[in-house]
């Protein structure tokens, strides 16, 4: 199965992954994580404001067989969520790095960032979970 | 632990199936995406594998009285070449097995049953022939079975068959050939759409696949399957209705005979509680709030868990999520406002009127 590993992005062993700007993450399930919950009807996502430590559960992702967690990569409060995809929840199917990001979390534990896991690091979390 | 494969195992695998056991099959939950097969089958026509089902031919002199001792419905309103839905019950009225028998000939029968009951109706089925002269063979191995199902469902299977659809109507069926392949042909159908279902034996699995494919028909899975039925609010075994509930519990009070001086197991019960009403009642759930309703989620009216659902899920047709619960028949009138426990929360929802779609 051919599923997109964009290089400029930071995973989890969760299928989450992370974009690093400064203070700021941006958070969404990768295409693999997709493609395992199938068609996304329904997302749950935190409120804005709310604190959450790292590798707690923030929401939740629905599709039309499973329902999913969505895990926190960083400790952080929640600055921003997707509202396109309240509406449009398939959109994390058809774009989960781009139009189908799920939220923005406010940095608390810098540090914390050498837990991310890289690309190469994570394809070979993906190539395990498919044997 | 291995699964069983239909005759359709390797298409499935080529046309890049998500394969997952169901009943002790290796069996197609999607292909690509069930939303984009449940639309094809609503819009245009769709292909399922229903192997995993169980095919019995009931044979001898004794086969109609002994189908009006077990089953609930009334064979005096069958026909040859027509069939009819039924429930087989227990003494206290909760349910064996839906099915449907088709009427081959008077002393000859066919039997479509629930995978998950194969071994257990063949077994019901033989307790209970006692002096009847009946026979009953399991042909469920030896034969495939698919439905054809949508909109366009009767202009592309005419491509095929030797006989005039227009004259085989709703529950009756026909021996035909499907481009020189012999097949049982029916009516019938378990999505909410016009379609046939068909079975055939093994040896005529691709040619037949093949052709169906060949008409623009769409490959669905079970995915497709569950919220199409859900969307028409057709009963699953083990949801609606099983040994724990009654026909009349799950809304089938039409299946339920009265079958004058005919006595069938689960009768006495089950004409009581037509008549003198059950205390739940299936009903049709919607949510007033954001969420997705689930099997076995808990229901609630002011605070008291009046019921559970037993089957929810999204439905692509109404883009919103549905269900049906078994629940508290005083709680059971539509528009009541209840609640849906979703992972300790409970959301707003509302008793809503069914079927949610048909099409038939």
């Amino acid at each position: 199965m051919d599923y997109k590993f964009p290089k400029e992005l930071k995973y989890t062993e969760t299928h989450e992954w992370v974009l690093l700007e400064d203070e700021v993450a941006t958070v969404g399930i990768t295409d693999y994580a997709q493609h395992q919950l199938g068609d996304i009807v329904y997302v749950e996502m935190p409120e804005i404001g709310m604190i959450f430590e790292r590798e707690s559960i923030a929401g939740e992702i629905e599709s039309v067989k499973a329902v999913g967690e969505i895990i926190m990569p960083l400790s952080g409060e929640i600055m921003k969520t997707n509202s396109k995809i309240i509406d449009n929840p398939e959109l994390v199917n058809s774009s989960p790095f781009e139009e189908g990001w799920i939220m923005k979390i406010k940095i608390s534990h810098k540090d914390e960032i050498e837990n991310l896991i890289s690309v190469e690091e994570y394809i070979k979390v993906v190539e395990s979970e498919e044997a | 632990m291995t699964l069983k494969k239909t005759p359709f195992y390797e298409i499935h695998k080529k046309l890049g199936a998500r394969m997952v056991p169901f009943s002790g099959f290796s069996m197609p939950v999607q292909y690509q995406s069930i939303i984009e097969e449940h639309e094809a089958v609503r819009n245009n026509a769709g292909i399922f594998d229903i192997t995993h089902m169980g095919e019995f031919i009931l044979e001898g002199k004794n086969v109609f009285d002994f189908l009006q001792y077990i089953m609930i419905n009334d064979l005096n309103l069958l026909e040859v070449n027509k069939g009819q839905y039924s429930c087989m019950c227990y003494e206290n009225g909760t349910v064996v097995d839906d099915l449907v028998y088709y009427e081959e000939t008077p002393t000859r029968f066919r039997m479509i049953v629930n995978a998950s009951n194969i071994d257990k109706d063949f077994q019901w089925l033989n307790d209970h022939i006692g002096e009847y002269d009946v026979k009953v063979t399991n042909l469920s191995r030896e034969r495939c079975r698919l439905a054809f199902q949508g909109p366009n469902s009767d202009e592309l299977m005419q491509k095929l068959v030797d006989v005039d659809l227009s004259q085989i109507n709703r529950f009756y069926f026909s021996h035909c050939n499907l481009k020189g392949n012999p097949i049982f042909l029916a009516r019938t159908g378990y999505t909410g759409e016009r379609g046939f279902e068909i079975s055939f034996e093994n040896q005529y699995a691709e040619n037949v696949w093949g052709y169906l494919h060949g008409t623009g028909a769409s490959p669905a899975g079970l995915g497709a399957r569950d919220s199409l039925r859900l969307e028409a609010c057709y009963s699953l075994y083990g949801h609606e209705i099983s040994n724990e509930i009654t026909p009349i519990e799950a809304g089938l009070f039409w299946l339920v005979k009265p079958k004058a001086g005919i006595d069938y197991i689960g009768k006495e019960i089950l004409l009581k509680q037509k008549s003198q009403g059950t205390e739940r009642t299936l009903v049709g759930l919607n949510l007033l709030e954001r969420g997705i309703i689930r099997d076995d989620y808990k229901i609630f009216y002011k605070g008291n868990q009046i019921g559970y659902v037993t089957s929810g899920g999204y439905s692509p047709t109404l883009k919103k999520t549905i269900g049906l619960g078994l629940v508290k028949t005083q709680h059971s009138e539509i528009n009541t406002e209840i609640e849906i426990e979703i992972r300790k929360k409970l959301v707003k929802g509302i008793v809503a009127e069914i079927p949610f779609y048909r099409n038939v």
